[in-house]
């Protein structure tokens, strides 16, 4: 009988897995480039931002460019792991047979 | 985009990956300036020299070379302008950028060796910017840029092998061929994907 991984409760969620799957092909994107990529609303950003770095998924960076704050993100190897595992549970789930 | 909590399907959440992946797919903003101005620079350079050294008297046409100092300086500045507006940078951005540095500190050293036989650093100069050249097309997956670095050997061989006007004119057709041809290409490209 084919044993199915729990998915990342973290990762199982539209926004924080658009922000993870960026952060995934960039070595560090600011508040403004996930905005645009991803089309949420800044509050709602803030808030799932805040969820990923307080679980050690991603690094956030406070800093100023020019006279603009600059909120600045990079995914940490925590979260690079936990994101290769959601991959390889959600390929058990695509692929059963593969997985038996 | 809004947050929907543990309700996305497998296929929901995959569809989710591959769309960010595509969002950052390499599209190096400034990559086209640097090409465009580096390849008008010498160009011009080159040229002035051919018209100098065939045309005229003047006895140190080399001079005209002076004005590539300024050059690294405005492409510098401008690099580092730009780079800091830059709301991401990818691994690609960092692979182009240290390749066309390596290739300044490359040139740098080579231009000391050649020093005592100058003749020979027109040759080995387009030998070796055909690398980074390579490189990019490789980075940005644009094939015009692949060519161009085929063009810039051809045209060593030739600055090698051929008579003094040949070699003194391979340095700006392979500018031309080589650079500003892809450069404008990739402009082109770089706009209409911004559209």
């Amino acid at each position: 009988m084919t044993q199915f991984k729990d998915l990342d409760p973290l990762l199982h969620s539209q926004l924080r897995l658009a922000v993870v799957s960026l952060l995934m092909n960039v070595e560090v994107a600011d508040f403004s480039f996930l905005q645009e990529k991803t089309g949420a609303t800044s509050g709602n950003l803030s808030i799932q931002i805040t969820k990923l770095k307080e679980a050690g998924y991603i690094e956030v960076t406070k800093k100023f460019s020019g006279n603009y704050p600059q909120t600045l993100c990079r995914i940490t190897p925590l979260g690079r792991q936990k994101f290769v595992d959601y991959v390889n549970a959600l390929k058990e789930y695509l692929n059963p047979e593969k997985n038996i | 985009m809004e947050t929907r909590e543990n309700q996305l399907t497998s296929q929901e959440s995959l569809k989710i990956i591959t769309d960010m992946i595509n969002k950052t797919k390499t599209s190096i903003n400034q990559s086209s300036f640097h090409l465009l101005f580096w390849g008008w620079l010498i160009f011009f350079c080159s040229l002035s020299e051919f018209i100098l050294w065939k045309f005229t008297s003047y006895a140190t046409p080399w001079y005209v070379w002076f004005f590539v100092v300024p050059g690294v300086i405005v492409s510098l500045v401008y690099g580092f302008a730009k780079g800091r507006k830059d709301s991401a940078w990818t691994y690609a951005t960092g692979l182009y950028v240290w390749n066309w540095i390596g290739f300044l500190f490359a040139a740098l050293v080579l231009y000391f060796i050649s020093m005592k036989n100058m003749e020979s650093f027109g040759p080995f100069i387009l030998t070796l910017a055909g690398m980074p050249l390579l490189m990019s097309g490789c980075i940005l997956k644009f094939r015009p840029l692949i060519i161009g670095a085929f063009t810039f050997w051809i045209f060593a061989l030739a600055a090698r092998f051929g008579g003094p006007v040949v070699s003194a004119l391979s340095t700006p057709a392979a500018m031309l061929t080589g650079d500003l041809i892809p450069g404008y290409l990739l402009k082109r490209k770089n706009s209409h994907d911004t559209v």
